[in-house]
């Protein structure tokens, strides 16, 4: 089985067994593997945010639904969806498990910022917040989505290349300046207002490496 | 009467042959491959480019008719163009992988109508636009873009090219990484840009009833006025940031009340009436209010 074929299989598949030749394939294939991983990634952050039941900033939701709308990402918008279901709604029309790598992106930058606004909550209704664990593991996993997203990149062009590669390594910089300022100042909120941002601009260029890596033009 | 020896006559034309054969390459080194494309076009067309790499000029003209002219030299790469009623596009097609940048290089030379749209996505090189006054997007990695004299709406998304902008006016809106950004002289009522790490300018008026908001992680942002300029300020950076301000300041007239972090270094005041809104603000950065000589 070719991986072109493993993939429509496993998105025909949803939540039953592999057919035995896919679940040979998955075993056999390192790339196939890391794509299914992605998904389960995506899935476990879907599961963890909802049962949080933390609502999302409209215009967050309306700018992600439209920027994966328009990447061809999700195929239709869902309307209805809102609060505990509405990742469950943009991962049932997740068509290309390729474009998984941006698509979790903009879910850890959705779960950034939901984090940094519930403890800039809890900062505001006492002083005395200890710094922030979610930070760290939201980091550890965009720099999963960031590891694979540069061995996955077939750019033509070095110049691109050097580009997303220098300025990738920017905005880890800022992102690590501004996590120590919180870790050494929870109550930071300046500090704090620059990691999200930051946190959103990452999630945005491994997206757009995502993309021109794939497209190669 | 002259006459020519029929040997030396076929002599000095067989030179001029051999001397054209051996010239000519000299006379299209870049352009092995040409195309000249004539779209007549009504009202306000929508003209999208998409390349890889390269330079793309875009020019006005007075006729309704869209004109596309695209060079590249290599085999690599080929030009598609097309038209949809008032819908022209101009796309770059790779049909090889590793190739140079050589290679990949495609230059366009536009010249459309002054209200059409423009959509120009291009990874790097660079991308010039003069005197159109549509509404404009530009997505790109490391391609420098530069404006002059266009108006509309400019929305902006690069990764590392710089933005030099000279005469624009209208509004703009710039996401970028590290490139720095230019706004030289312009009309602009409605200004956004945000740099990571760039350098920001903003050299011209502060129009009535305008919004400017610059906002960098580092690098420097530096704003220019002029005495008979009327807006609130707001310049707030982080602990490690500077504002360096040449600007009479009086507590601002409308009654807002500014409430800046424990956490931030703030400047707030109006200037004149505080007719335009002006917000600066840098993580780690420098931020120079200066008045223009």
């Amino acid at each position: 089985m070719q991986c072109q074929e493993f993939e429509q299989v496993f998105e025909q598949q949803e939540a039953a067994p592999l057919p035995a030749d896919a679940a040979a394939h998955l075993g056999a294939c390192g790339q196939c593997r890391a794509m299914v991983s992605d998904l389960e990634a995506i899935q476990a952050a879907a599961r963890g945010m909802a049962a949080a039941q933390v609502e999302p900033p409209e215009r967050l939701w309306v700018s992600l639904r439209a920027q994966l709308a328009s990447e061809g990402i999700i195929r239709e918008p869902a309307e209805a969806v809102h609060t505990a279901g509405w990742l469950s709604g943009w991962l049932a029309g997740v068509p290309r498990p390729a474009l998984a790598g941006a698509y979790l992106a903009f879910v850890l930058a959705a779960a950034g910022l939901i984090a940094v606004q519930s403890n800039l909550r809890r900062v505001e209704m006492s002083r005395s917040t200890p710094a922030p664990t979610a930070t760290a593991a939201l980091d550890s996993q965009l720099t999963t989505v960031e590891r694979r997203t540069i061995s996955a990149m077939r750019q033509n062009n070095p110049v691109v290349n050097d580009s997303l590669r220098k300025n990738l390594d920017i905005v880890d910089n800022f992102i690590a300046m501004c996590e120590k300022d919180v870790r050494e100042e929870p109550q930071n909120d300046v500090a704090r207002e620059y990691l999200y941002g930051a946190y959103q601009q990452k999630a945005e260029l491994l997206a757009m490496m995502v993309e021109r890596g794939a497209s190669g033009d | 009467m002259i006459t020519r020896c029929p040997l030396e006559s076929r002599l000095r034309s067989t030179t001029l042959a051999v001397a054209a054969a051996l010239l000519l390459p000299l006379a299209i080194p870049a352009a092995a491959h040409r195309i000249e494309k004539h779209y007549p076009v009504a009202g306000r067309p929508v003209v999208t480019v998409h390349n890889a790499h390269g330079r793309i000029e875009v020019r006005s003209w007075k006729k309704p008719e869209v004109v596309v002219v695209g060079s590249h030299a290599s085999n690599k790469v080929e030009v598609d163009t097309e038209q949809a009623g008032n819908r022209i596009e101009v796309t770059t097609h790779v049909l090889a992988e590793n190739v140079t940048p050589a290679e990949l290089q495609a230059d366009y030379s536009l010249t459309v109508p002054e209200e059409s749209e423009l959509q120009v996505r291009t990874d790097s090189g660079s991308v010039l636009v003069e005197r159109v006054y549509g509404d404009m997007t530009f997505d790109t990695v490391a391609a420098d873009l530069q404006f002059q004299d266009v108006y509309g709406y400019l929305v902006i998304k690069t990764i590392g090219g710089s933005v030099l902008c000279t005469r624009c006016a209208g509004r703009i809106d710039v996401n970028s990484i590290s490139g720095n950004v230019q706004l030289l002289q312009p009309q602009m009522d409605n200004v956004r840009v945000q740099t990571s790490s760039g350098n920001i300018l903003f050299d011209g008026d502060f129009l009535r009833r305008g919004i400017y908001i610059l906002k960098n992680y580092s690098g420097l942002i530096e704003v220019r006025f002029s005495d008979t300029d009327s807006f609130d300020l707001s310049a707030t950076t982080g602990q490690q940031g500077k504002v360096e301000n040449e600007a009479k300041l009086k507590p601002d007239p409308h009654g807002q009340r500014h409430l800046p972090s424990r956490f931030a270094k703030g400047l707030f005041g109006t200037v004149n009436e505080g007719h335009a809104k002006v917000e600066l603000a840098s993580f780690s950065g420098t931020i120079k209010i200066r008045r223009r000589d």
